[in-house]
């Protein structure tokens, strides 16, 4: 039976989990076309949190408008990465690439800390902040539905933009077979930089939406990294459907286990998950063999 | 060749005088100063309140002429040498050890968390180094001895251990006023004859863990009209705190106590309030007395509860105590504008303590110094105290003192867009004579529990 209390924490887990979705699947997607492991992607969530904050606070912009600015903002910073960190390794030893995201994991982090020097957590203010729509014994904020809205909304300009154009077109083919891609005339290196660019433009936005319903400081970039990792290996490498799904059952796994056991359990069994169901299944949810 | 002789025996002469006379004024001896090492973690608010504390303690001592110790026949000026202990998780003990076998240190003051204290008192007790521990709300802190000896944190050096010295409320302290402020004021305002509903969210550490405990032994042997409904913890690295707070929620309480710092209180308060629907009255503790507490918490913390004590931001025409205006005033004065915090006035008085110590043992001697510490009859500075008195417990209770505190009631105030102190408990304090500031009122939107 479900009661409220677990309702409730369904639905929390349900809103955490459009943040992972979004941080997993520009994972993916990054990883499924460049075959590239970015342990710094957590730190664009983070970097988008802080942008989206200033422009909201600063700037006096809505913070729901924000999160197209931090979208943009950290494409370019994504841009700016692989055109000359990634690019230069491209090719070279595996270890170079771990080594290079390793170190921006520090170089962003460190950055934040000097500039925004808070030692305490901040959060995007929000008008909706306080409003929340009354189910039965349970509510939901109103910043909550909003942020689900969003995500949708963004998966579907993500599905139409490698469905329905010549881009994603060559995206997808890259993804499969580089060589002839290139061989057919595709350039690579634009694939890789637009790829790029919208991994970290969805981990921009994560991030934005991130600060907006939680609070956040120049820390937080590291354990969103790994459940990022965790849930497009639980997904399935290079599935995007795979990220939805895994980031949905990550959100709920982690609250339902705040919420029935101890907030201490949440990460770790949010992981345990991960562990069974690649036992059951090596490849992933939507994994496919040979990824 | 005469006059060559004499010339050079005048200037050797002259030279001579001139070392003299220089090494009288000290230019080649470095001044003696007495050495307080300050124990704080600079990665947080709190420790460089703290730092900023004793500065302006020792600035102000100095300035009046410095610490006169009897067996030098002068005075000597206080220097601050800082140690610090990052974000107080990590290793706390090592730069405590750097600034008492390098530089010497004289006594130390500080200190913020039990955590972090309980590792970096080690080479204060080891060195016999007097140490006023300013923050640490568990009595631990000076009681290690008392532990069974199987137990990880007991300390087997009696001599060593009287050097510690508690200038800080303790959990047992604040939770005794939170229950009975619930007890004697919430209760009533909620108008139901049965007893209170309370729910206790804390940190799931050996401090939130104490107030949890505490709360419940007080409740008991006070026989107060509360039942604790719920116990629920958080990680202490959590930032969000949905899933506990639907717990609390199921609890139906009437009120939530949370056992927490700063940024968790404050980040508590804000989602049960508008994210879990979890319309309760919530009080924090008096680590939260700080600005930035009252920054983060906004407009969701009007009518909530912080314990307290020390009223910093003091609303009224006159302070309750002149020397709480005066300290508040100069620290912002001297800062920038910052507004202090709880732990800073704690060791700002420690300082002092440490200054009066110093002047009635006549003597640095650490040891002497620990007697004089023990002997503390002075008037009280910045905390209320029981007999508006300075003093130090001995026996069981461990080099502690008999603070009171109190219980605040914020509220927001539109017009200037900040959330507001106001003392709601108790009518009155020792020797303060109109200390209440208004009656305590239910949140206009509050939900009570039900059983």
């Amino acid at each position: 039976m479900i009661t409220a209390g677990l309702a409730q924490a369904l639905l929390f887990g349900v809103a955490n989990g459009c943040i992972y979705i979004l941080l997993a699947t520009g994972l993916n997607l990054i990883f499924g076309v460049m075959k590239l492991v970015n342990f710094a992607h957590g730190q664009l969530l983070m970097v988008g949190a802080f942008v989206a904050y200033e422009v909201t606070t600063v700037v006096g912009l809505n913070p729901y408008v924000s999160i197209l600015v931090s979208m943009g903002s950290v494409a370019l910073i994504g841009i700016v990465l692989e055109k000359f960190a990634f690019r230069k390794i491209r090719g070279t030893d595996k270890l170079n690439e771990i080594f290079i995201s390793l170190g921006l994991i520090y170089v962003f982090q460190y950055s934040a800390t000097l500039l925004w020097e808070n030692s305490y957590t901040i959060r995007i203010p929000s008008p909706l902040a306080g409003l929340s729509v009354p189910l039965g014994e349970v509510s939901l904020s109103y910043d909550i539905i909003l942020a689900m809205i969003i995500v949708v909304v963004i998966l579907i300009g993500l599905v139409f933009l490698t469905k329905k154009t010549k881009i994603g077109l060559a995206m997808r083919a890259t993804s499969q077979k580089s060589d002839a891609s290139m061989l057919m005339g595709i350039n690579i290196n634009r694939v890789y930089l637009f790829t790029f660019a919208v991994g970290a433009a969805l981990a921009g936005a994560a991030g934005a939406i991130y600060g907006i319903l939680f609070p956040f400081n120049p820390a937080i970039g590291a354990l969103p990294t790994i459940k990022a990792f965790a849930i497009i290996i639980l997904g399935g490498l290079g599935s995007i459907p795979g990220a939805v799904v895994g980031g949905l059952l990550y959100g709920v796994a982690e609250n339902v286990t705040g919420y029935l056991t101890n907030s201490t359990w949440q990460n770790a069994v949010a992981f345990a998950l991960l562990i069974a169901v690649l036992i059951i299944r090596p490849t992933g949810l939507f994994g496919e063999k040979g990824e | 060749m005469n006059k060559r002789i004499l010339a050079a025996v005048a200037i050797v002469i002259i030279v001579v005088a001139a070392f003299v006379a220089l090494w009288q004024l000290n230019v080649f001896t470095p001044a003696q100063t007495i050495n307080i090492g300050v124990v704080a973690g600079m990665q947080t608010a709190e420790g460089q309140d703290i730092n900023r504390a004793a500065q302006l303690a020792i600035d102000e001592i100095n300035a009046a002429g410095g610490v006169y110790v009897a067996d030098l026949g002068k005075n000597l000026n206080m220097k601050l040498v800082l140690a610090d202990t990052g974000d107080e998780t990590g290793d706390t003990a090592a730069p405590v050890t750097r600034i008492i076998t390098d530089q010497g240190v004289d006594v130390l003051v500080g200190g913020a968390t039990t955590g972090g204290t309980l590792k970096d008192q080690i080479p204060a007790i080891d060195n016999r180094v007097p140490y006023i521990i300013t923050g640490a709300s568990l009595n631990l802190v000076t009681r290690r001895g008392s532990l069974p000896s199987d137990n990880a944190l007991y300390v087997d050096d009696a001599e060593g251990m009287s050097y510690m010295f508690h200038y800080c409320t303790t959990i047992s302290d604040y939770s005794t006023t939170v229950a009975h402020f619930l007890a004697d004021s919430v209760r009533p305002a909620i108008g139901s004859s049965r007893n209170l509903r309370l729910a206790v969210l804390y940190r799931d550490d050996g401090y939130g863990r104490g107030v949890r405990d505490v709360t419940t032994s007080i409740i008991t042997a006070d026989n107060l009209p509360i039942d604790i409904v719920a116990n629920v913890s958080y990680a202490t690295d959590a930032t969000t705190f949905q899933s506990p707070l639907i717990s609390v929620k199921d609890s139906k309480p009437d009120a939530v106590y949370v056992a927490g710092f700063i940024a968790d209180t404050a980040e508590v308060i804000k989602e049960g309030i508008n994210d879990v629907g979890l319309k309760s009255l919530y009080i924090g503790v008096e680590i939260c007395e700080d600005p930035q507490y009252y920054d983060l918490l906004g407009e969701t913390g009007n009518y909530q509860i912080l314990e307290s004590k020390i009223a910093t931001q003091w609303q009224g025409d006159t302070w309750y105590l002149p020397k709480v205006g005066t300290y508040v005033e100069d620290y912002t004065a001297k800062f920038d504008g910052k507004v202090p915090g709880m732990l800073g006035a704690d060791t700002y008085d420690a300082v002092y303590i440490y200054k009066n110590a110093v002047e009635q043992a006549g003597t640095l001697d650490k040891a002497s110094v620990r007697d004089a510490l023990e002997a503390t009859d002075m008037p009280q500075s910045l905390l209320i105290m029981e007999n508006q008195k300075i003093t130090f417990s001995s026996g069981t209770n461990y080099h502690e003192i008999l603070p009171k505190t109190f219980i605040e009631q914020m509220i927001w105030v539109s017009d200037s867009g900040k959330l507001l102190p106001y003392v709601v408990y108790p009518d009155s304090m020792p020797g303060i004579s109109s200390f209440k500031q208004a009656d305590f009122a239910l949140p206009p939107d509050y939900e009570p529990g039900s059983p």
